[in-house]
């Protein structure tokens, strides 16, 4: 009798990943058109407007660029939480806490120099992300708690203080209805680089950089790696994979509090429920797919940023904006999937061996 | 004499290039206990596996109650009253006593539970209430249980493998005890596997010898049977030493001085341990697993640091320093666990390659991979690594090139002090004296060397001084001229002469 068992390849082509990003994307764009062919719409048709409004002039794509910026750094510091092999489901929260954080020092200080003051609203955004995985991290480092519950559930805490400040505290009175924080001044909005585009995405850059020499090229990033693949090793190496973990997530943390903040200063200019839709979810599926690699964070970031842009714009004919999240679902099934056949290989074998 | 409960005859089973069994023999008679010896590796788990179901094996045949058994499998042994308690517990923890005790489908006290369970609790004067939970009990206790449920599902050939391994010894004599009575009062055949004599020659009244995966003694009849005589079949003949033991030896190197080690249950894994290994020397460390090798190594090496005593390298005091620093002092770990401890799974071949000194690659904080690959480079240059993709997962690489990478790694740097735990185990004959001619080596240019190992060959082969652990003390200490297969064998068994 044969048996048939899943055995892990030994060696892994190293374009792998990009393989199966390119067999999920092409899985999901099979499956939206089968969706839109069901609605009677014609799949190319949607599909060539979404590119068009998407990336068709420059007011488009500096849309899906500014779109792309919060995923994109929500993305990077759930990869180097990866690094030593957790995960960062809080990256929601930790945005709406960088935006908090910002407000909380922008409301309490006065600075006339715009652009040291806009630098200071970012390093507190920084600063409130980390805050915000503090408390995981501590359980995480201390007692064991399974951050994925613990980051998790502080999403859903963190949205609760943004309700209450905005409808309290901060609310301001000129909002009538709608519960949000007062403006910001225009003197500390960050400026627009090339038609719409943020000069957060400058930002976006840099900090896609810095995240690749973490992970790669630093001894922290290699210290992670070890911690990441055996805490004895770590122990036997003199590493203590404890401090690892805890820096890596108030560093992860702090990527996504940035995203709040830069979405503070360059789309909202106001603490509200707006400040992230859904970015720090759809950051993880962005860095899951790219294999937890900040090159391929930013431009799969980037592509997400314009599948929402071109989602949202798609309404005006009469298609659900869901088309767009539902082909960013289904890549990241496709891709993982695919991942999958890449590192396992199934083998026939005879039930003596 | 009655015709054998259990029958085994010719069985085989081989794992890639391992012979686990080679054709054993094994019979067992009705309401007796037996006892199966070895050392670690022997075989004797494997058998048992046979038994139980769990391992097919190539060839053989299995009988029992005079029936032939055509393909063992898990169910049918269950079915014909063959029950095993493994090593690892396989209770549920947050269930009851009762609810571990009945679970299974062959549960034959449904209906008079309670009177059973007062019954069998007090064979083995277990004092606790059934509705209980596991994870309330003490080890020993746990341990009654697993075997109880063997009793409430039937089993009559109960296969107990190492049950004292975990056992203080007020509760091996309540063992003992239970296990009398089991065999006398209840019929039950029953199989004690242990690498330990004294309890084989306590608990049993017939022993088997395993070696290498083979039988090399059936039914000796324990009231006849010598210590000695034991040991001689359970260790075989030791091979003489093919390498020249006229090295020079020099100043001290490392020293340890009364260490004591208390684990969170007041168990002391170590005991006032104190020795000197000089420059140029090899000091042996025998004993079975688990007596306290790898909680010695651990101290020395400074990942374990709440001990007393002190450690010190080079006259040095080390105690309250941490890896790092000691690593500095020019100290090699080469730990007994290659992966998991050593290197780290999952990681790459280069990023494993460093573990030791990858500071010295690095530049504030940048990590130099060039450097990196500079040094992996020479490693494999120099030891003969066959590394065909150093960027691939360490799993990439064989049993043996792990262990020359592990080992060239802690090497190349020629420390002056070295511990190697169990540096040639599950390796092939090639690659054992590879690794052999590699310590020898290092303590001809002058290394202290700490050789732990279960293997006496390779403790006879290498070592200039050989001292046994057991139970956490040095029970023995003997130079290598005056050191016989018998004395070491007998203090590894914790037998004072």
């Amino acid at each position: 009798m044969n048996k048939y068992i899943l055995s892990k390849k030994l060696y892994r082509n190293e374009l792998a990943t990009f393989y199966s990003f390119l067999i999920g994307f092409l899985i999901a764009l099979a499956v939206g058109s089968l969706i839109l062919f069901i609605q009677e719409k014609n799949p190319f048709d949607v599909f060539s407007l979404m590119l068009k409004l998407s990336i068709g002039s420059v007011n488009s794509l500096s849309n899906s660029l500014n779109k792309a910026i919060p995923l994109i750094l929500a993305g990077l510091g759930i990869s180097i939480i990866n690094s030593v092999k957790l995960w960062n489901i809080g990256a929601e929260g930790q945005i709406f806490m960088g935006a908090i954080a910002l407000n909380f020092v922008y409301i309490n200080t006065s600075i006339n120099n715009s652009q040291i003051y806009i630098l200071l609203l970012l390093v507190s955004g920084f600063l409130g992300g980390a805050f915000c995985i503090l408390f995981p991290a501590i359980t995480k480092v201390l007692f064991g708690v399974n951050e994925i519950i613990t980051t998790l559930l502080t999403n859903y805490i963190v949205f609760g203080l943004t309700i209450y400040l905005i409808n309290g505290a901060w609310k301001d009175p000129a909002s009538l209805n709608f519960p949000a924080a007062a403006y910001v001044s225009e003197s500390v909005y960050l400026p627009t680089v090339l038609g719409k585009l943020s000069s957060g995405f400058l930002i976006c850059i840099l900090f896609t950089l810095i995240a690749y020499y973490i992970k790669d090229k630093s001894v922290f990033g290699y210290e992670m790696r070890i911690a990441g693949g055996s805490e004895l090793t770590a122990i036997y190496a003199g590493i203590s994979a404890k401090q690892k973990a805890f820096f890596a997530m108030l560093i992860g943390g702090g990527f996504a509090g940035l995203a709040g903040a830069i979405e503070l200063l360059s789309q909202t200019h106001r603490v509200s429920t707006g400040i992230s839709q859904g970015f720090g979810y759809t950051a993880i599926i962005v860095a899951a797919i790219t294999g937890m690699r900040p090159i391929g964070i930013f431009l799969v970031g980037c592509l997400f940023g314009a599948l929402t842009i071109g989602g949202s714009v798609i309404q005006t004919i009469g298609v659900s904006s869901y088309i767009a999240e539902i082909i960013q679902a289904t890549t990241l099934f496709g891709a993982l999937v695919a991942q999958f056949f890449f590192s396992y290989e199934i083998l026939k074998k005879d039930e003596n061996d | 004499m009655s015709s054998p409960i259990l029958e085994v005859k010719g069985v085989s089973k081989t794992f890639g290039n391992v012979k686990a069994l080679d054709s054993v023999d094994f019979f067992l008679q009705k309401g007796i206990v037996h006892g199966l010896l070895g050392e670690n590796g022997a075989g004797k788990s494997s058998l048992m596996n046979v038994l139980s179901g769990i391992y097919l094996p190539e060839s053989g045949t299995i009988k029992i109650k005079n029936q032939n058994i055509q393909k063992m499998n898990p169910d049918i042994a269950s079915s014909f009253g063959v029950g095993m308690v493994h090593q690892e517990f396989r209770l549920i923890e947050s269930f009851t006593i009762k609810d571990n005790l009945t679970l299974s489908k062959a549960n034959i006290f449904s209906d008079n539970f309670e009177e059973a369970y007062e019954k069998y609790s007090e064979i083995f004067t277990l004092n606790s209430s059934y509705l209980t939970p596991i994870n309330e009990l003490s080890v020993g206790e746990k341990q009654k249980v697993e075997i109880m449920k063997l009793i409430f599902k039937n089993s009559e050939i109960m296969l107990l493998d190492e049950p004292t391994a975990v056992l203080t010894p007020q509760e091996t004599l309540q063992l003992k005890e239970s296990l009398d009575k089991l065999s006398q009062e209840d019929d039950k055949t029953i199989v004690l596997i242990t690498h330990k004599l004294k309890e084989i020659k306590d608990f049993t009244e017939r022993i088997f010898v395993m070696k290498n995966g083979k039988m090399v003694a059936k039914n000796l009849e324990t009231k006849k049977v010598t210590d000695q005589e034991l040991i001689e079949l359970m260790m075989g003949e030791v091979r003489t030493s093919n390498f020249k033991k006229d090295n020079k030896k020099g100043d001290v190197k490392l020293e340890v001085k009364d260490i004591s080690l208390t684990n969170s249950e007041q168990f002391k894994s170590l005991e006032d341990i104190s020795f000197t290994i000089q420059s140029g020397e090899i000091l042996g460390v025998a004993g079975v697993s688990g007596n306290g090798q790898v909680e010695l190594a651990n101290v020395i090496c400074g990942i374990e640091k709440e001990f007393q005593g002190r450690v010190l390298i080079n006259s040095q005091d080390v105690s309250k320093k941490g890896v790092k620093s000691r690593k500095k002092l020019s100290l090699s770990y080469i730990p007994e666990n290659r992966l998991g401890v050593g290197l780290a799974p999952g990681v790459s071949v280069l990023d494993n390659s460093a573990i030791k000194e990858y500071f010295k690659a690095s530049y504030g904080p940048h990590l130099s991979k060039g450097k990196m690959l500079g040094y992996l480079n020479d490693l494999i240059k120099q030891f003969a690594i066959k590394a065909p993709d150093v960027k691939a997962e360490i799993s990439t690489l064989s049993g043996g090139n792990m262990q020359k990478l592990l080992m060239g790694r802690e090497l190349i740097s020629n420390p002056e002090v070295i511990v190697a735990a169990q540096p040639t185990r599950g390796l092939d004959v090639s690659a054992v004296e590879a690794i052999h001619k590699l310590i020898i080596n290092q303590r001809d240019k002058g290394s202290a060397v700490l050789l732990i190992s279960e293997d006496l060959d390779e403790l006879f082969k290498l070592s200039d001084r050989i001292i046994v652990l057991y139970e956490g003390k040095v029970v023995k200490e003997v130079g290598i001229d005056s050191a016989t297969i018998e004395t070491i064998g007998y203090a590894m068994a914790g037998i004072n002469e």
